[in-house]
């Protein structure tokens, strides 16, 4: 409801609140990467056809480079920061190390949060369905198989983690 | 590659956002999923003085059964049709169409309303629309009117949509419950716009002949196109290549300036139309050979 | 997969790559994440035109907006910045930005320095310009005429390069040969295309003079010293930082031209300014596009299909500069007869200017073209022939026991088995079963093909091919040398230093598992560090397939230093014979004993125990060393022999089988099998991700990726939707062998394997296309085979025949 310069907006980005002072046209990406020095998310093509600065907005993947932030505000965003925890890699990430799913690594945050929010989803995909979900993301370095292996080796390890969970805890 | 500033409102409600765009007129832009808009605005190419963004009107985004078909949102995500059950059993057409949309990140993002009133030639969605007689409700100070999927598209990048008003929903109207369709695409690379895409829709008489035939094709030409006179001479034809090649045929004579750039030719593109029609023509009969 | 056995401990092990956790977790520092106090950032207007002079800027709107802090146009530039470096001996000269005339539609004209990327896209838009409008020269062809508008007044003609380079009788190899193939070429121009545009961050310090550059250019102290020049500074009062690099593929050797923005403008604002090209930015304006070639191609061959003689003629269009003359020209020459016994050669070369941006490198450098040229003869000579190309290729392989193997341009090849390599790439590939699928498919009007390639990958260059084009007695060979510094510390950890930086390759990798080879530790437990130009040692950085084996003589170089004189030190204390001294397992031994000395034992009396060590002993324990290139020589002053210039000499095989609708165009790929030889592998699974990716972009240029200009200059391929890199839907499974022919010349018999996949997939795809139309009578001379050329190919070859 603001016509002014600026706007207050409040993110939470891997959990933790944030209040920033934006122009509205500021590009969540933007904001991310210098406002909150997040830079993990990187800026490939700046018109979404990269997959590059991929995060997800209250769980889903979007193309940061095609939001404002200001439409973020009050939303809960996740970037690559936010996928390991006190120093453990996410399972993804510990895959995508393992299979050598990345070389350059710029593209790789993209991947992971669409990988992220495939397995949430779909927690044994297919082959098939693996290269559906990334589609949208291009890797000029790895020609995407050991990066495909890698969300594969991950679901395994997700779904053996959440086997060992001894039954009639509901997982 | 950033964009220049704009004025912004995040109205709450349908009459809010209606009384900006009606005061605002001149100058406002409606910002659905912006996955058309914001690269546009990214590269300078559209410099609206103000956005409305609707994104916040959560009673623009459903999907509902509506008289045998369905009453969208125009703020129903293309991710949410294409996983929608309602939708996948009352018009898999348009299911079919949502899930050729970009690719998933965009499909989180971008909505149905946003599509039919960017009327991008080279989108899936207005063409399917067309098909299947979809009309389309705006809202505008004066109240609302419903425009025909027929009347709607003008142009290229150009629709009946008035500034001031606002596409709030899009009504499909069912198919017989015999009715097979298809939608079909060629693209460079997946998730790529099309080079051409046909829609098509195939009822069948108790003999097996075609009761009805109904196509849509997006990407070859300044708006999505009906081809009436192929529909027509589908009519009380047997399924097969004859009848899919005549109607190809029809297609393809009917075509008005189809787009021509480094990806296809307009000659190319009239060669994947009339590919295209006969294939999703073969595989809407099949679907709906297996319905009756 | 290898033919020989592995008596190593960490060289040819899996481990995971030392770079990646730093990648995965966001915290890597690229360029666009430097982030300075006072930091301003730049944005460029570009040229609307291809061609035209600039009568008058007028920047007065945009110096108003709030938060610019300075608008330069090329002429105001001229006072901080001098053109930029050029590795061409002919006068063209670039400008950063451009003064008084552009040569090709996204040339730079202005830059803005402002407080956001946003408020200097503002800027930009308020810049007036008065422009007129020159004829630009777009056509290849139509460029070399001689009255056509030159791209550079100053030359006599847009053709700057023509010579024509002969290696034995070629003449008289023609004249005895049963059959001469004859075949026009067209390679389309094509661009690396890295993730991450190129950048620069700079900051001067006037009173000093110094300027610190954080940038996406990977040869820092290979020419960094000649960016200082552009920006009027002394280069040692520059320091580069090595940074993180989105990718590169040849296209951030140098990227002078961001440094220099982002110098000019710090200069002239005395702020750290950055400038990071955006996609725009990079395709229509990186100068990493790359061969745009035209070939008249012969080749001569007995009637029983023994290769004589190679003939090949060039167009080659340059685009508006010639920042590395025609090195891509000049780089195939030296595997320009394949792994083939031709004879005689001859390769002439005309380089043209157009009104377009310029050539780099990208990711093969010319010999992915010339590759796929020979391979189009080799394959017609197969079907023109009749005989089988697995046959015909067996009886034209140098064989192997012909090497080292001097080829006729004077480059010599070091080993090689490539009947070898075929034969593991045909016990996998399965050939009766899919010749059969291909007559039961097309049957039923499907077209199956089944492609094969087989092809040099050279590595390791030196750097004569920059310069041997030009007449004139060689002087100052280079062998662009590559160093680092190991240092074990008073606890005995080992720090490794390099001077080149990360690009997307596996440096930190590739040093851990040579140290933890030489010294018997875990090679995670190793320290790897980059340090800038203010601290470097020689090195020439990434490219041309180097790093691996310049890397691992390096390491072997430094590490027998401070071997030598841990055993020193050992042998003193343990009071024993240096020559009995051996490392294993992280100790210094008496060899044949029990007795021995851990690395901390060492280290800590070498660093705080001077009187514990040999007399005269420093104290410390680290060692430096430049490993210069194994095998490079001088081209004769007639140029009749080129010398050796990129002598570490890889092979592959390739086959991939394809799926053709010719109703649509599209091709499908159902099977991809490839054999690469570099060597002995230092980390299997890092090779094999660099040929998917080296394939990946194969399958690009085979059938996706081409930079399009308008007729008037446009291009028109500067987003990611215009410009098609091939996504993961359209990148198959790729099944990968490796075989094992070690170099005799390098540290552990290593070869560069960077570029392989990138330099024989265009010819495998290719051949795999035109065997699925082969009942159509298709032949195929131009890439990218793009759906519609397939349909018009198929609809041509169909009105032919009856």
């Amino acid at each position: 409801m603001q016509d002014e310069d600026f706007v207050t907006i409040r993110l939470t980005v891997n959990g933790g609140t944030h209040r920033l002072v934006v122009e509205p046209r500021r590009l969540l990406a933007d904001a991310l990467r210098e406002d909150l020095g997040l830079t993990g998310t990187n800026l490939g093509c700046e018109h979404g056809v990269c997959g590059s600065c991929t995060v997800l907005v209250d769980g889903q993947s979007v193309r940061s480079c095609l939001m404002f932030a200001v439409q973020a505000n009050g939303h809960e965003v996740m970037t690559v920061e936010g996928l390991a925890r006190g120093g453990e890699l996410h399972p993804l990430q510990q895959a995508f190390w393992e299979k050598q799913g990345l070389q350059c690594g710029f593209c790789t945050p993209g991947f992971l949060m669409t990988a992220y929010e495939l397995l949430q989803h779909n927690p044994n995909p297919s082959e098939e369905e693996i290269r559906s979900a990334l589609s949208g993301n291009i890797c000029r370095c790895t020609g995407y198989q050991q990066i495909i292996e890698a969300v594969q080796s991950a679901s395994q390890a997700v779904a053996g983690a959440s086997a060992t969970v001894p039954s009639g805890t509901g997982a | 590659m950033k964009p220049p500033k704009f004025r912004y409102f995040a109205p709450r409600s349908v009459e809010e956002a209606v009384a900006l765009l009606v005061e605002h007129a001149d100058e406002a832009r409606v910002l659905a999923g912006g996955q058309s808009l914001v690269p546009l605005m990214n590269m300078r190419l559209a410099h609206p003085d103000m956005l409305v963004d609707i994104n916040g009107i959560s009673e623009l985004a459903y999907v509902r059964p509506w008289d045998g078909g369905l009453a969208l949102g125009a703020m129903t995500r293309d991710a949410t049709l294409e996983r929608d059950t309602t939708a996948a059993a009352r018009l898999p057409l348009l299911v079919e169409a949502a899930h050729c949309v970009g690719h998933p990140a965009i499909r989180n993002r971008s909505t149905v309303g946003g599509s039919i009133a960017h009327a991008d030639p080279a989108a899936e969605l207005p063409a399917v629309l067309l098909a299947l007689n979809a009309a389309f409700e705006v809202r505008s100070r004066s109240g609302s009117r419903t425009i025909s999927a027929q009347d709607f598209f003008k142009g290229y990048l150009s629709t009946d949509l008035k500034a001031s008003e606002l596409l709030t929903e899009l009504r499909v109207p069912g198919l017989p419950s015999k009715a097979g369709s298809a939608f079909v695409e060629f693209s460079r690379r997946e998730g790529d716009y099309a080079l051409a895409g046909v829609a098509a829709v195939i009822t069948l008489d108790e003999d097996g002949t075609i009761a009805d035939a109904r196509l849509g094709l997006c990407s070859v030409g300044p708006a999505p196109v009906r081809p009436q006179a192929a529909e027509a001479l589908l009519r009380g034809q047997h399924p097969g290549d004859e009848a899919w090649d005549a109607a190809a045929t029809a297609v393809i004579t009917g075509l008005d300036n189809p787009p021509s750039d480094i990806h296809g030719s307009a000659d190319y593109r009239r060669h994947l139309a009339s590919v295209l029609t006969k294939e999703a023509l073969a595989s809407a009969a099949e679907r709906a050979e297996r319905n009756r | 997969m290898t033919t020989t056995t592995n008596s190593h401990t960490w060289i040819g092990k899996d481990i995971k790559r030392r770079e990646d956790p730093d990648l995965l977790t966001g915290r890597a520092e690229y360029t666009g994440d430097v982030k300075l106090p006072g930091m301003l950032h730049a944005a460029v207007l570009r040229s609307p035109y291809a061609h035209a002079r600039i009568v008058r800027i007028d920047t007065s709107a945009a110096k108003k907006v709030p938060g610019v802090h300075a608008v330069l146009t090329g002429r105001e530039a001229t006072v901080v910045l001098d053109p930029l470096p050029a590795f061409c001996a002919e006068p063209v000269v670039e400008h950063a930005i451009a003064v008084d005339k552009v040569r090709y539609a996204g040339e730079a004209v202005v830059a803005v320095a402002a407080e956001s990327r946003y408020i200097a896209e503002d800027a930009l838009e308020l810049v007036q310009i008065e422009w007129e409008p020159l004829p630009p020269v777009i056509d290849v062809l139509e460029a070399m005429k001689p009255d056509a508008p030159k791209v550079h007044e100053n030359l006599p003609s847009n053709v700057v390069y023509e010579h024509v380079f002969i290696f034995g009788d070629v003449d008289g190899d023609f004249a005895r040969a049963d059959h001469i193939m004859k075949r026009r070429l067209r390679w389309p121009r094509a661009t690396a295309a890295p993730m991450e545009p190129a950048g620069a961050v700079c900051k001067y310090d006037p009173p000093s003079g110094r300027m610190e550059v954080w940038s996406t250019t990977n040869m820092l102290n290979y020419v960094g010293w000649l960016i200082a020049g552009s920006l009027k500074l002394a280069p040692h009062m520059v320091n580069f930082y090595p940074m993180y690099t989105g990718g590169s593929f040849g296209s951030k050797h140098v990227t002078s031209k961001v440094i220099a923005i982002a110098g000019a403008l710090s200069k002239v604002t005395g702020h750290p300014v950055k400038f990071m090209e955006d996609r725009i930015d990079n395709l229509a304006a990186n100068d990493a596009q790359a061969a745009d070639r035209i070939y008249d191609a012969e080749l001569a061959v007995t009637k029983e299909g023994k290769f004589l003689s190679l003939r090949l003629h060039a167009i080659d269009d340059y685009g508006a500069y010639f920042v590395f003359a025609i090195t891509g020209n000049t780089n195939m020459m030296s595997q320009i007869s394949g792994p083939y016994t031709i004879g005689s050669l001859e390769n002439g070369i005309k380089a043209v200017l157009t009104n377009k941006n310029q050539q780099g490198v990208f990711r093969g450098a010319g010999s992915d073209v010339g590759n796929w040229v020979l391979e189009r003869l080799v394959d017609a000579t197969s079907d023109e022939l009749g005989i089988d190309g697995i046959e015909l290729r067996r009886r034209n392989f140098i064989q192997p026991n012909q090497f080292p193997y001097k080829m006729p341009t004077g480059n010599v090849y070091d080993s090689g088995n490539y009947p070898g390599v075929l034969d593991m790439a045909l016990q996998h590939a399965n050939l009766d079963y899919w010749r059969q699928e291909q007559v039961r498919a097309r049957k039923l009007g499907r077209y199956i093909g089944i492609g094969l390639a087989t092809c040099q990958q050279r590595s390791t260059y030196s750097a004569t091919e920059f310069w041997f084009h030009n007449p004139g007695p060689a002087t100052g060979l280079t062998t662009t040398a590559e160093s680092v510094r190991i240092g074990i510390g008073p606890t005995g950890g080992i720090t490794v230093t390099m001077f080149s930086p990360f690009w997307g390759n596996s440096p930190e990798t590739v040093v851990s598992q040579v140290v933890g080879e030489e010294f018997g530790v875990d090679p995670t437990t190793v320290s790897v560090a980059y340090e800038g130009t203010s601290q470097g040692l020689p090195s020439a950085g990434p490219g041309g397939s180097r790093m691996t084996v310049m890397l691992s003589g390096a390491v072997q170089g430094a590490a027998a230093k401070v071997k030598e004189k841990m055993y020193k030190i050992a042998a003193h204390l343990l009071e024993a014979s240096l020559d009995d001294m051996e490392v294993r397992e992280g100790r210094v031994w008496v060899k044949g004993t029990d007795r021995s000395l851990s690395l901390t034992d060492i280290g800590m009396k070498a660093y705080w125990n001077k009187f514990d060590l040999p007399a005269d002993m420093e104290s410390g324990l680290e060692g430096s060393f430049t490993y210069d290139h194994p095998y490079t020589t001088a081209p004769s002053e007639d140029r009749k022999d080129l010398g050796v210039f990129y002598p570490i000499m890889g092979h592959a095989a390739h086959i991939p089988i394809v799926e053709v609708d010719i109703k649509t165009g599209q091709v499908k790929f159902l099977k991809y099998l490839a054999v690469h030889d570099v060597g002995t592998v230092v980390n299997p699974r890092s090779l094999q991700g660099q040929i998917r990716g080296g394939i990946a972009q194969g399958i690009g240029v085979a059938l996706y990726e081409e930079v399009r200009y308008s007729p008037e200059g446009q291009n028109l391929t500067t987003t990611m939707n215009d410009y098609l890199v091939p996504t993961v839907a359209e990148v198959p499974h790729i099944e990968i062998y490796h075989h094992v022919t070690p170099s005799p010349f390098t540290a552990y018999g290593v070869k560069g394997g960077g570029e392989g996949g990138r330099m024989v997939a265009p010819p495998a795809v290719t051949r795999a296309v035109e065997d699925a139309l082969k009942p159509l009578g298709v032949k195929i001379d131009e890439l990218p085979m793009t759906p519609e050329k397939i349909v018009k190919w198929v609809t041509q070859a169909q009105a032919k025949t009856p």
